[in-house]
């Protein structure tokens, strides 16, 4: 996720008050969305991102890119350097680390010829393609068409 | 400013470009809950004989495709308003601050709705099976009337021409790519395994052509009864360039935009929209060209919810919507697996 959950709540609160209060006419509704407002700026400080899955990210990525690097020999010296410098803890900026190590991971491929690439592609697609399974798995249906029909 | 004063200030506009209408008014003036991007109004104006829709499209402080310059879309649009092209005739542009504070472009409202690019509470797609078959041949048409358009005839060269070769789609490349880079938020992964894929197989191509930039469903403006619809506009502009046509076909006909369906834009097979663009246009469409515009679609579209993230973090907007891109990005993610082939039986 790219916001903190800090951002994304106060950003929240700040839009029910400025922009969604003024229009709501209703004394229940209007009381009811004070509520809202109530519980939100109480949360705010009380939550966290879990850090299950931070952990689990941080192993998947950790595994791939260190079978990349035994695959790719000598290529691939800038990667083990990049995974060795990832820290151990907390598990937020070892993934941090790991996904830009993994983003370095990339460019160096393209540069180097396919044969030599591709087995390194394979090892980092299984990653990418469990972690994208992980994140969407978490989500909740979206609500798009009710938020672009107000 | 409010909306008494929207229509006051809108009064005075009108009444100095619609000479002997001293006494026009400005009514139902509604802000649009659709568009993502500029501020867009609907209102009628009311004279002693008539009365006409009209819709206004004004810059944002903060959004989508910042920093914004309305210029270059209202030319296309003003140039292309007797082009039978279902385009908004958009007779207005206005830069002075003094008017609304903010530069702005009026168009006159063509009839119909806005079928949204999402599946319905039922799962269903936008359209049924009649409405399909007589929207898809419209839709296919109107591209390929936009792609035939002589752009240079129309004066539109102002557009700048990429030039062949591969200038073209590095270009465009180049484009997203550094709105990625000024979004200043995280490039994960899934992102740069695509943008590296896209920089070293960047296409050749000769053909270039008025390009929308954002053909595709949700910005088709239809009208419907019973068994039947009708293309009566396409709409949202500010994407225009000239490039290769095979970005936007590859735009309509991206996972992006199915509505729940297995349809590009809704609207039939991706494959058969190819070939009935090709049989249309008369081009060719190249398999590699078209692969790449696909991989870059999916880029355009992370690059543009990175931007409003980046807008609403900052609290340069606090439009919801730009919050729960942080809840789609996961879904983009998917669909550069199955583009990439990183990810199976998607």
């Amino acid at each position: 996720m790219q916001l903190a959950i800090e951002t994304l709540l106060d950003g929240v609160m700040q839009t029910l008050r400025e922009a969604v209060l003024p229009a709501v006419q209703g004394r229940f509704a209007r009381g009811q969305l004070f509520a809202v407002l109530d519980v939100l700026q109480n949360l705010r400080d009380r939550v966290e991102p879990k850090v299950a899955l931070d952990e689990a990210e941080a192993v998947s990525a950790g595994d791939a890119l260190a079978r990349a690097v035994q695959v790719l020999g000598p290529a691939g010296a800038s990667l083990a350097d990049a995974l060795a410098r990832a820290p151990t803890s907390p598990p937020a900026a070892r993934v941090a680390a790991l996904r830009a190590a993994l983003c370095q991971a990339y460019t160096l491929l393209d540069g180097l010829p396919e044969d030599v690439a591709a087995p390194a592609r394979r090892t980092l697609g299984e990653h990418l393609s469990a972690q994208a399974m992980r994140d969407v798995a978490i989500l909740k249906p979206s609500l798009l068409q009710e938020i672009s029909k107000g | 400013m409010d909306d008494q004063d929207l229509v006051a200030r809108l009064e005075q506009f009108l009444r100095a470009r619609l000479p002997g209408e001293h006494a026009l008014r400005v009514v139902r003036l509604e802000r649009s809950t659709e568009g993502f991007s500029q501020e867009t109004f609907s209102f009628d104006v009311e004279t002693a004989t008539e009365r006409r829709g009209f819709v206004l499209k004004r810059e944002p402080l903060a959004g989508l495709l910042e920093p914004y310059d309305l210029a270059p879309e209202f030319r296309v649009l003003h140039a292309l308003s007797s082009d039978p092209l279902p385009s908004p005739p958009t007779p207005w542009f206005e830069r002075d601050p003094r008017v609304l504070e903010r530069p702005f472009y009026v168009m006159e409202r063509l009839p119909g709705d806005v079928p949204v690019p999402a599946p319905g509470p039922d799962g269903a797609g936008p359209f049924d099976d009649a409405e399909r078959a007589a929207l898809a041949p419209e839709v296919v048409a109107a591209l390929a009337r936009l792609h035939s358009i002589d752009w240079r005839a129309a004066g539109l060269d102002f557009l700048g021409d990429p030039g062949r070769g591969r200038a073209c789609a590095a270009r465009e490349l180049q484009r997203w790519d550094a709105r990625i880079a000024a979004s200043g938020m995280i490039v994960e992964p899934p992102l740069a395994e695509a943008l590296a894929w896209l920089r070293s197989h960047v296409p050749s191509t000769d053909a270039i052509t008025l390009v929308h930039g954002d053909y595709r469903l949700g910005n088709f403006l239809v009208t419907r009864r019973p068994g039947h619809a009708r293309l009566t506009g396409v709409l949202d502009w500010e994407m225009v360039h000239l490039g290769d046509p095979l970005e936007d076909v590859a735009w309509c006909i991206s996972p992006l935009w199915r509505g729940g369906t297995s349809f590009a834009s809704g609207l039939l097979d991706p494959e058969e929209f190819v070939v009935r663009w090709e049989a249309a246009t008369g081009q060719p469409s190249d398999p590699e060209r078209l692969h790449f515009y696909g991989v870059l679609a999916i880029v355009k579209m992370a690059a543009i919810m990175l931007t409003g993230l980046r807008a609403f973090r900052d609290g340069r907007s606090r439009d919801l919507r730009m919050a729960i891109f942080d809840h789609q990005l996961p879904y983009l993610y998917l669909l550069f697996g199955a583009l990439r082939g990183w990810i199976g039986g998607f």
